[in-house]
């Protein structure tokens, strides 16, 4: 299903409705849609913050899917290249003094993606996430 | 989005409503912000909330920052599992104080 976003921030949780009501079709734990909305909301603000300087008005899309045990989200952009996956993951083990305010985003969605894949592709960015829809196999370090 | 506010014992509880995100963050910032203004002893009780993106968690970051360089105290209380484990998986629950119950973190305040 193919979902067209404006590059505002109040369009997320407009998504995030669509995207639990999908969920609840497809049968995904109330957990598990948590999970999703939440990397969503995660990607679509950082696109909404950072990809469009000229601060116009511009279209992103986030196609979701369930294939097999898994939900597929391909959120593609227009705006200038950027790769998530480059940047460096935040201290998580620095002290409350010297623990950086921001950066987090990225971090919270890669934690909770099985798979998360980015190509620029003529002109655009690309992301292509996977989430096992069943908790088992996924290992979290514990 | 609503932040109802409490006392007990000098204790200022301050309880968000519904969600967290980016769209409300600059609400509960204010909220939080202000009310250390006001009070030094801080508790966020998030029992009234199902879903907190990175955007709230940087409020909650702030808070505990200020707070500690004006000697407060700033305890997270009442989480349901699944706001735990994002604070969890960003660290957070090694640099700030959460208790199960406002009763449990009454220690830490005295």
């Amino acid at each position: 299903m193919l979902i067209i976003v404006k590059n505002n921030i109040n369009e997320i949780s407009r998504v995030c409705d669509i995207v639990r009501k999908f969920c609840e079709e497809h049968n995904v734990s109330n957990e598990k849609c948590h999970d999703i909305t939440l990397i969503l909301d995660e990607i679509i603000t950082n696109i909404v913050n950072y990809a469009y300087p000229d601060n116009k008005e511009h279209e992103l899309s986030v196609d979701i899917d369930k294939i097999g045990v898994h939900i597929t989200l391909r959120l593609v952009d227009s705006g200038i290249a950027f790769d998530p996956l480059a940047q460096a993951d935040p201290d998580v083990e620095s002290s409350l003094e010297e623990r950086k305010v921001g950066g987090l985003g990225i971090f919270i969605a890669k934690q909770l993606s099985d798979e998360l894949k980015y190509s620029r592709i003529n002109g655009q960015n690309q992301l292509d996430i996977r989430v096992a829809i069943y908790s088992e196999g996924k290992d979290n370090g514990n | 989005m609503e932040i109802k506010t409490t006392t007990e014992n000098g204790i200022t509880i301050l309880t968000p409503v519904a969600r967290v995100d980016t769209s409300t963050a600059k609400v509960f910032e204010d909220g939080v912000m202000g009310a250390i203004n006001s009070s030094n002893k801080i508790a966020i009780c998030f029992n009234e909330i199902d879903y907190i993106s990175s955007a709230g968690l940087r409020v909650v970051l702030m808070a505990g920052k200020k707070l500690t360089s004006l000697n407060g105290k700033l305890a997270l209380i009442d989480m349901p599992e699944k706001i735990f484990s994002v604070f969890k998986m960003s660290g957070f629950d090694k640099i700030l104080k959460i208790y199960p119950s406002l009763e449990e973190s009454k220690s830490f305040f005295n």
